[in-house]
Formats: structure tokens, sequence, C-alpha cells
């Protein structure tokens, strides 16, 4: 052992009961931070793992139509949109085109085309307003979680019957249906009859009370749209690669096309926001530690002004006695920092087995965590720095004391 | 070669008003093996000599050879490492360090110089307070044993090092008749064993005329 460290170690046990207070106010700093950083964090990748279970990682939708190419579309019945000086003609025209186009880039790793419109629900003598989405099952599984999110019924009789229909949970609690239920459903004056093959559920209120599944050609019949889509849902090898691939699919292929990032904006950002704030709160322990272990080490350079003459006059350098200020505040953020990650680790595992039932943005019977070990290292650098620079200035005033000056102050 | 030699030290303490010529050009030689004691009237600047010979204090004009070497120019990191290998110091006030125990507090400038393992340290520094007869207590805190006692480890520490030169100032002002005696005694003692030089200030005429020689400073000067 270095005689530094053997020297901090022996000054720090002088003031054992200051130095606890400020080893406790890291130990409890470091564990809060890395448990609502992995709450929050948990939070956050469950919400995007639901979204992106339901609207997939990137969406292919309405063409892009430049000003003057645009007498071309006259006379077609799409609609025309207009934003800016760019034209929207909604949705895919030629679905079967574009997927083909999206063959080409090997990071897709499933698309599948969905038409969407408005209908009526009308069973029990009961109306209810619903969007439906005509989806090709095969591939829609394959853009979606549309299979884990079924609570009752299977997509297996869904599959084989022409006019099946999946409902999202509200719908079929606030209209009283079961598996197996005949509605209709009404989207142009023309009610069309459909039999209720599975329930499913996501979480998110939005979707869970207004979306309901059936298959394209039927929704298509329904929508009264004979051809096309309303948009390409598709799935790419990594989440984060979505943005830069939309891009390049919009220029590639002339539809706009949206990242999930960029749909979810929103509540990313308050996400975001949230993790943040509750980092910046909860470093705040970590700094009034820090204070406490300034005010200790001030304390311990006043209380051994004598020792350090003494030492310095038997050989110690004024590093030497630099190193056994910051060696104090080293062996005390170290402490800090491994039993704060226990306790952290502790404590998260804890909070993921506290039952609570959420829904409304996703669907969990539990506080959701993340294990990340960025979270660790992100506190225990906050800990070190803060506790470092803490111990810092008592450091160099001790470095600076003149044993010449405080032998003679002392002795006559 | 003389083992400290200094020449027409100066040195001014304090500012303005409070501002005291307190060495007024002191040179002499120390020779090895030999004892020497500073006397002197209070104020007449016998442990601010000390504490320039012992590279603790910068003077403002003058020479301090320690061997071949001289220190005005040495850093404070050198100067430290001087009185590491060549000097020990022992104070009025002993200065344990009190979280440590006897044989530790002997143990410190060795492991500062290490040259010397664990085991050796531990032995020498056992040796060490064997010598100064505390052999049985070497594992009491600083705070477990009584001024006399706590007096000779701090010589036992200053000797940790083999070191050239023993500085004292006034080791024995604290001790009453009998512990004072018992301690000069020891250091000269071991002085004259080991070859080692000891400077000594003290208010005591009788234990400086113990000494081998006696420098007597009046006023920032030495008589002749
Ligand atoms: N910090 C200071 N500022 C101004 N003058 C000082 C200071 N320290 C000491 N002096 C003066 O310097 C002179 C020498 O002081 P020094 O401590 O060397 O005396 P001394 O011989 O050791 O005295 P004593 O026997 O009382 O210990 C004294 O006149 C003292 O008043
Ligand atoms: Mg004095």
């Amino acid at each position: 052992m270095s005689p530094a460290l053997l020297i901090a170690l022996r000054f720090l046990s002088a003031r054992k009961r200051a130095m606890l207070m400020s080893l406790a106010g890291i130990v409890f700093g470091v564990a809060f931070f890395v448990v609502t950083q992995a709450q929050t964090a948990g939070f956050e990748s469950y919400f995007i793992k639901t979204i992106l279970g339901v609207n997939g990682m990137v969406r292919i939708e309405d063409r892009i139509q430049s000003t003057r190419s645009l007498a071309a579309t006259q006379g077609s019945d799409f609609t025309i949109a207009v934003e800016g000086s760019v034209k929207y003609i909604p949705g895919v025209q030629y679905p079967n085109d574009l997927l083909g186009a999206l063959k080409r880039f090997p990071e897709v790793t499933a698309a599948s085309p969905v038409i969407r419109g408005n209908a009526t629900l009308i069973a029990n003598f009961r109306e209810y307003d619903v969007k439906p989405y005509g989806i090709e099952l095969a591939s829609f599984v394959n853009v979606s979680d549309l299979d884990t999110q079924i609570i009752d019924g299977s997509l297996g009789a869904f599959s084989e019957n022409p006019y099946g229909l999946i409902l999202g949970v509200r719908i079929a609690k606030r209209m009283n249906l079961q598996i197996g239920d005949s509605v209709l459903l009404d989207a142009a004056g023309e009610p069309q009859r459909f039999r209720i093959n599975a329930i499913y559920e996501t979480g998110i209120d939005q979707v869970d009370r207004e979306r309901v599944y059936l298959h394209l050609p039927a929704g298509r019949s329904l929508l009264n749209k004979p051809v096309g889509a309303s948009f390409i849902q598709a799935n790419v090898v990594a989440p984060e690669l979505a943005p830069a691939l939309a891009m390049r699919i919009e220029e590639a292929v002339g539809h706009s096309t949206l990242a999930w990032q960029e749909r979810e904006k929103t509540w990313l950002q308050v996400f975001s926001v949230l993790r943040i704030s509750s980092a910046l709160t909860i470093s705040t322990i970590i700094f009034i530690s820090g204070l406490g272990m300034f005010n200790t080490l001030v304390m311990i350079v006043v209380d051994k002004t004598r020792e350090i003459a003494i030492l310095r006059s038997m050989g110690y350098t004024r590093e030497d006695i630099s190193r056994i200020f910051m060696l104090q505040g080293g062996i005390v953020v170290a402490c800090g920092v491994v039993f704060g990650c226990l306790a952290a680790a502790a404590g998260t595992y804890a909070l993921s087995h506290i039952p609570i039932r959420i829904r409304g943005i996703f669907a969990s019977d539990h506080f959701v965590v993340l294990w990340d070990p960025w979270h660790y290292v992100g506190a225990a650098v906050i800990a070190v720095i803060v506790v470092m620079v803490a111990s810092y200035f008592p450091s160099r005033r001790a470095a600076r004391l003149e044993p010449g000056s405080i032998i003679r102050g002392s002795s006559s | 070669m003389s083992l400290l030699r200094v020449e027409n030290l100066h040195r001014y303490l304090g500012e303005g008003d409070t501002r005291c010529h307190a060495l007024r050009g002191v040179g002499f030689t120390i020779e090895p093996g030999r004892t020497y004691a500073i006397a002197g009237h209070s104020g007449s600047g016998k442990s601010t000599l000390l504490y320039l010979l012992g590279l603790l204090d910068i003077p403002d004009q003058g020479q301090i050879w320690v061997g071949d070497r001289e220190t005005s120019r040495l850093t404070d990191d050198e100067r430290t490492a001087v009185r590491n290998e060549h000097m020990g110091f022992v104070f009025q006030f002993h200065f344990l360090l009190k979280e440590f125990t006897a044989l530790e507090n002997v143990m410190l400038p060795m492991r500062k110089l290490g040259r010397l393992s664990e085991e050796a340290m531990r032995a020498k520094a056992s040796d060490l307070l064997v010598a100064v007869g505390l052999g049985d207590k070497t594992r009491r805190l600083g705070t477990q044993l009584s001024g006399g006692e706590q007096q000779r480890v701090a010589i036992a520490r200053a000797l940790a090092n083999d070191p050239g030169l023993i500085l004292a100032d006034e080791p024995t002002g604290n001790l009453d008749h009998t512990n004072a005696d018992r301690v000069f005694a020891l250091l000269s003692d071991i002085a004259h064993q080991r070859g080692q030089a000891l400077l000594m200030v003290s208010h005591n005429p009788e234990l400086a005329s113990r000494c081998d020689h006696v420098f007597r400073m009046q006023d920032g000067v030495i008589l002749p």
C-alpha cells in the first residue's frame, strides 16, 4: 500500500461519522439516479416497443408531386392536398410497384400494404365510429406485433374467414361484443356484415378504442377503393436506422416516408425531458453530498495542519500531501459508487416487481425498467466529478501549507 | 568534507512594521559524529536558524551546503527529498500522527524513502524503538503514551532513515528534569554511536554544555 493511501485511510477514520454521512449521500444519490433512469428509460423503451408493434418503423404514404406535373393527375379521383409548394397525392396508387421498389433496399425486412378509412360499426342496435384497417395478414404480422396483441379469439380463425374482423378491446367492451358475434360495418351507405374472430389490446387507448382490422379485399370493398392502398407499413433491420432510410426511400420512390422517430416526436420528447429532469433533480443529492465531503475535508485539513507540517518535514512532498486528500475523496467516492450501484441494481429489481396497472400509452401490469449499464456509468461519472472537485480545493490548500511557519507557530 | 556548511546567512521575518532582521550573517560548519548546541536568549534567532538549516525555510541571503550540494536553487521537491534522506527533526512538541501506532509513526519516513521492504521497515522501526527504550510499547497509539515517551518515539522517527544530521528545537523543553535528561542523553549517545551530527537548540545551559560545541547566539549573530 502506498504511504499516501495508508495516511488517507487513517485520516478518514478520524472523521468517521462525517465521512459516513457523505458516503451515505453518494450511495443514495447514485442509487436513486440509476433507479429513476432505469424506470423512465424502461417506460420509454416499452412505449417504443409498443408503438412499433402497432404502427411499424416506417410508413410510406402519400405520393409527392411537384407543381408542374400537377395537371397530369387532374381528373383522377384522388384529392389533392397542398402543403407549401409541394403537392401530396393521398395514398399509394400502385402498392405492388412500391413493394417491388422496396425490395431493392436490403435494410427493409418486411413491408405490408394497408388501406384505411372511416366506418360506423352497428351491433346490438347501437352505432360506434371506428377506423377500419384493411390488412394483408401474412405480411402485416411481420411489420407489427398483432399476433401477440390478441387477447381473445385467434388470428387463425380470422385468416380463414374473408369477412373476419379483429376488434380493439375498448370497442368490444363498449359495444359489449364477443368472439363469434356478427356486426355490420357501414362506410359508404352500404352496410356489410362481418364476424368477430379476435380481440386485440395494444394498451394505446387511441388505437384500442377505434381501430378494427379486416382483410385487405374486404377493406377495399367496404371503403369503395377497388385499387391501391392508404400506406405501406415497413420494418427495417434496426429501429435507429429508420430516419436515414426513410429519407432515402422517399427520394427513390417519390412517396412521403415517415420514420417512427418523426411520427412519435412528441412522446419521445416528453420522455427525454422526463429523463433529463429526473437526472438533474437526483444529481442534487450527489451534489449536496459533495458539499458535505468538501466541508469534512476542509475540517480534516485544519485538524491535521501540524501533522501535515511534520509529514512535509520528514520528506513528504506537496504532491504527496495533495494526493493524501484527493485519495480520501477517491476512497469515499469509490465506496459510494460500488454500494450505490449495488443498491441501484437491488432497487431496480424490486421496482420491476411492484404491481401497477398501466393503460393509455401502453399496457403493463408492473413497473417497467430498462437495465442499461450506461445509467450506472452516468451516475458514477457524476459522483466522481462532484467528489473530485470537492476534494480538489481542500487538497490544494493542504499542499500549500508551509511546514516552517506552522511548526514555528505551534512550538514557541 | 563537512556535513553541513553555512555562510553569511541573512533572514528577515514579518512584513511592514513587524519586519525584523532575525539573522544577520551567520556562518559555521557541522562535522559528522559531533553534537552541537545553539544557546541564546529568547528571540535571538535560534529557531529561525534551525528551520533554514533544515531546508524548511529559505534564506534571504547566504548559502547552505548539504555535503557538496548548494541548496539555494533547489526546488521544493528537491529540498523535501534532501530532508527525507539526510535530516531528522525533533521538535518541542512531538507531532506524532495520532491515528498511527508508535511503530507506524517511526515507519512513515521509511515509507516515503521506499528503500526497504515492509518487513525490513518493520524490523528497523522496532529496533529504533528498542533503542529509545520503548521496545514494549510499539503498538501503542500516540495518545496512549506519556509526553516523554512520545518525544522518544519522535526521536526514533527522526532516526528512521539514518540521516546524517539530526535537528532538534528544544526537544526537552516540554519535559520534566528526569525525562529531559534522559532524552538528551539518548540523542547525544545515538549521534556519537552512529556517527550522526546533532544540532540542538536548548534553553537549558546544563544540557548545552554537555554538547561537543556550543554556538551562542545574540540578536541574529553567533558570538565568537
Ligand atoms: N513571523 C514573524 N514576523 C516577524 N518577526 C518574527 C516572526 N517570527 C519570529 N520573529 C522574530 O524573529 C526573531 C527570532 O525568532 P526565533 O523564533 O528564531 O527566536 P528564538 O531564538 O527561537 O526564540 P525562543 O528561544 O523564544 O524560541 C524574534 O525577534 C522574533 O520576534
Ligand atoms: Mg525558538
